[in-house]
């Protein structure tokens, strides 16, 4: 290898238009190469985590449902899973499948805003607008389950909210969007595999062998995508009942990133159908349980971006302690540093996009210049002598 | 005297009747994208005349930039170069100093794509380095780097694009003046449309023998509307205004009036490229003293607008690793039709 | 109305800035200009992310420490006359964020109120509004933007 020659830095964010989200890149280029870059995640720091502890447990879905606003389902839904596996909370089996349903209508959502935002950043409008007429089914799925497009709130501890239980005509509205939806993504991903222009930016560009995306701990697509096969799904209970296949492609660039959401889409379609046809009749939700002391517990759970781990103990009034939410980015953030380097920086933010961060739930810990005084907390310490991953 | 005169009242219809009418281009560009995304799309007069007229009447502010005032400045040099480069290609102007040649054409298109290295090394926009977070804390990478502007890449870029991206157009401009053995734009129009010369003020000259309608000018053609959407830095070729890196490259730092100035700059572009076309190819040109031929010329120069809004919503952005193969490949295309016509 | 007001009812350029918060409310105004459904273009609201080139600005979002900084700049680098819309329960009051603190009292890391650093003209309520909200917040702020001398 060639000695790297680092000429300049080319800094942007957090406000510009390829990074919607508050995150900054720094390139660090030699013309248009990146030979190294750094991306900084701390701008959306809210302090979750401290603002969680010593909540009852009941009333933290709420927080932990906004942790993010792509994958609000997965966290409200982990964050239960980890009373119901300390405390041993019996969910009904009906509960158990509308969970699914709504995840798998979330991770579609999420994947199609994925889309949205990597043909953008591509360049392509037509495709990013093609991509946000599609996602819109999922959204009144959404809205027509949970009350609200964007947060649902359906899993509460013990089960999910009644109101989120599906009438037969709600399973029968769920299935023909579905089918309906089926035959359009069908023809639009075929077309986006057929455009020349396109295939000629994402092939090759952003390649992460399947050696870095171990050493690096990459996670969720970006690993699948290069060759890893490891999808926490398939060791979960919930998802026992359910039929489906994890897409495991092997060239790691970006266009394997891209393909690899698109197949999964239509695996989440299948688990989406099994969920309507198999759907056992029964009560949603179980209300005997009290809340009691809990030893320190944890969930991992496939989020839409890769592993995520929600963990913490409750104290004797039932008050959360030691809250730690592990999310997916944070993982992939070394594989995404890797990736981009040696192609053009337009390119770069591309592979970035395509490992779809989310970085406002990854955010925890921001390092701070000193001069600037507060009441100490454990978060200010880390502050005062910075931190990094 | 009297020709001055003619010349002066030619120029001056053909400013008032180009500018308003550029105006109305990027409207229908951006309905014909919004009915390919199958959506409804901004009424047709909002992206050009209204944006102009409100970017008009705000208020004025100081551009960041290292010399303010040289960097205001080139938005007038840059509607100075474009309408010359109109008036050159329009008939009246054809006898002075040879400036209606291909040479003049060249020069006043090389001193535009000039305008965007001058505006990209001025702008200093607040959104990359000035940015105040503190992104440089204790154990970041690469602490002490030469930390650059954006727009300086952006002019970097455009230096590269003056290098090899412009080569397309210029060579597809140079085809009809090839078959035409000459370097004047007058004989040109006189191989396409011998009636246009001896006709009266009302009368409309049909060409005869468009030069597009060859093999060397149907391909060259092409090249020039690859060459067209290049120097219009569009899609796939913005890579110097790409919004993924560089936002919007040299002209980041305009607002107001100056703003409104660029938007007028780049619509007249738009118009008076495929003005040339028109002029050049078909051999109709925009000659205010003969309102039929005029409005033909202007209702032709319609065509490229609409083509490259079609060629803009199916592609994406081009990085250098595809613009340096397509600008060459469409070069050797066009190379391969001045070929032809020299035989 | 002048040919000014005309103008500027005609031609209205949106900037988004999103300064933490869960990115649901980010998505919803992208999903605004963005989806064919939506499409906020043909109320005549182009999207841009240059603050020399935008009218309103909006704001999604609990202030974060962090972004303070850039808000306020952004703010100011926009040419006269100029709006503020406001989007989410994050923006105009913090939200969970703000009000649901567990043991630690107060979050400090939370600036939330935007109309605390900037002026807000619009607000649009709602965790997270529709899309149709926020086209009426931004269409709220136009009387203003046309009065304007
Ligand atoms: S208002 Fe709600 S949806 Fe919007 S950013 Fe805040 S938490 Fe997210």
């Amino acid at each position: 290898m060639s000695k790297k020659i680092i000429e300049k830095e080319i800094s942007i964010g957090p406000v510009h238009p390829a990074l919607i989200e508050p995150y900054r890149i720094r390139f660090f280029v030699n013309d248009e190469i990146v030979e190294d870059c750094e991306i900084n995640i701390n701008m959306a720091y809210r302090g979750i985590e401290r603002l969680l502890e010593g909540l009852p447990v009941e009333k933290a879905l709420l927080i932990t449902e906004r942790i993010c606003g792509i994958c609000s389902n997965v966290h409200a839904w982990n964050s239960v899973r980890v009373v119901e596996s300390g405390l041993k909370i019996e969910v009904p089996e009906r509960a158990n499948y509308i969970r699914v349903l709504i995840n798998e209508i979330q991770r579609i959502a999420s994947h199609l805003i994925f889309f949205g935002h990597a043909f953008e950043v591509i360049g392509h409008e037509t495709f990013a607008y093609r991509s946000f007429l599609l996602r819109e089914v999922f959204m009144d799925l959404m809205a027509y389950i949970g009350g609200n497009r964007v947060m649902p709130s359906v899993p509460v501890i013990g089960g999910i909210r009644p109101r989120a239980d599906l009438t037969d005509t709600l399973k029968r509205v769920i299935l023909e969007r579905v089918n309906d939806f089926e035959k359009k993504y069908k023809e639009y991903v075929d077309r986006i595999l057929a455009d020349p222009m396109v295939m000629s930016r994402l092939t090759g560009v952003g390649y992460l062998s399947k050696e870095d995306a171990i050493r690096y701990h990459a996670v969720g697509p970006t690993c699948r995508a290069s060759g890893v096969n490891y999808d926490v799904r398939t060791l979960m209970h919930e998802y026992k009942p359910f039929d489906f296949e994890v897409i495991v492609l092997t060239e790691g660039d970006n266009r394997a990133r891209i393909v690899q959401r698109a197949l999964e889409i239509f695996e989440c379609l299948k688990i989406i159908r099994q969920v309507i046809k198999n759907l056992p009749e029964g009560p949603v939700v179980n209300r005997n349980w009290t809340i009691r002391e809990m030893p320190f517990t944890t969930a991992y759970f496939e989020a839409f971006r890769g592993e995520l781990m929600h963990s913490y103990a409750l104290d004797s009034q039932g008050l959360i302690r030691n809250y730690k939410v592990r999310t997916p980015t944070p993982t992939n953030l070394a594989a995404m540093e890797k990736a981009c380097i040696g192609d053009h920086i337009t390119d770069a933010v591309v592979t970035i996009a395509s490992c779809d961060p989310c970085l406002t739930c990854c955010t925890r810990i921001e390092v701070v210049e000193s001069g600037k005084t507060k009441v100490m907390s454990d978060i200010e310490i880390v502050r005062k002598y910075g931190w990094r991953r | 005297m009297e020709v001055f005169l003619k010349i002066l009242i030619a120029s001056i219809l053909a400013i008032i009747i180009s500018v308003p009418y550029s105006l109305i281009l990027p409207g229908i560009e951006r309905k014909i994208q919004a009915r390919i995304q199958q959506r409804i799309g901004p009424p047709i007069l909002t992206p050009g005349l209204w944006a102009v007229l409100k970017f008009w009447y705000k208020k004025d502010v100081e551009p960041v930039a290292y010399l303010p005032k040289f960097y205001k400045s080139l938005i007038i040099f840059g509607i100075i170069i474009c309408i010359f480069l109109f008036l050159f290609s329009t008939p009246y102007w054809w006898q002075i100093l040879s400036w209606g040649s291909v040479l003049g054409l060249i020069g006043m298109l090389k001193l535009e794509e000039f305008l965007y290295v001058l505006m990209g090394s001025q702008s200093q926009s607040f959104l990359s380095t000035t940015m105040p977070v503190p992104d440089l804390a204790k154990g970041a990478k690469g602490i002490g780097i030469f930390r650059e502007f954006v727009e300086q890449h952006s002019a970097e870029r455009a230096i590269k694009m003056m290098a090899v991206g412009s080569l397309p157009l210029y060579i597809a401009l140079i085809v009809p003046f090839a078959i035409a053995k000459s370097g004047m734009i007058s004989d040109v129009i006189k191989i396409q449309n011998p009636l246009y010369f001896n006709s009266s003020w009302f009368s409309l000259p049909i060409p005869s023998s468009p030069i597009i309608f060859t093999v060397p000018g149907f391909l060259s053609a092409i090249v020039y509307f690859i060459g067209y959407v290049i120097l219009l830095n569009e899609r796939p070729f913005n890579i110097l205004k790409a919004k993924v890196d560089v936002i919007e490259g040299g002209i980041l730092e305009y607002a107001a009036k100056l703003r409104a100035g660029y938007y007028i700059i780049r619509n007249l572009m738009l118009f008076i490229l495929s003005s040339i076309f028109v002029t050049l190819f078909i051999g109709i040109p925009f000659d205010p003293f003969i309102p039929l031929c005029m409005i033909i010329n202007i209702v032709l120069s319609l065509i490229m607008p609409i083509a490259l809004s079609v060629f803009v919503a199916f592609s994406p952005i081009f990085t250098f690793r595809q613009i340096y193969p397509t600008a060459i490949g469409f070069s050797a295309i066009g190379a391969f039709a001045l070929i032809i016509s020299m035989i | 109305m002048g040919l000014k007001a005309i103008a500027r009812k005609n031609a209205i350029h949106a900037m988004l800035i999103y300064t933490g918060g869960c990115n649901g409310c980010d998505i919803e105004v992208v999903n605004a200009v963005y989806s064919p459904r939506y499409d906020i273009e043909q109320y005549r609201v182009l999207l841009t992310w240059n603050p020399r080139e935008a009218d309103v600005l909006i704001v999604t979002g609990c202030v974060t420490w962090q972004m303070v900084e850039p808000l306020k700049k952004i703010y100011s680098l926009i040419p006269e006359p100029k709006a503020v819309v406001a989007v989410g329960a994050c923006a105009i009051n913090g939200n969970v964020y703000k009000n649901m603190v567990g043991e630690i009292g107060v979050n400090e890391e939370i600036f939330a109120p935007v109309d605390n650093i900037i002026p807000v003209d619009a607000k649009v309520p709602g965790c997270a509004p529709r899309p149709e909200d926020i086209l009426m917040g931004v269409v709220k702020v136009i009387p203003k933007l046309m009065e304007a001398p």
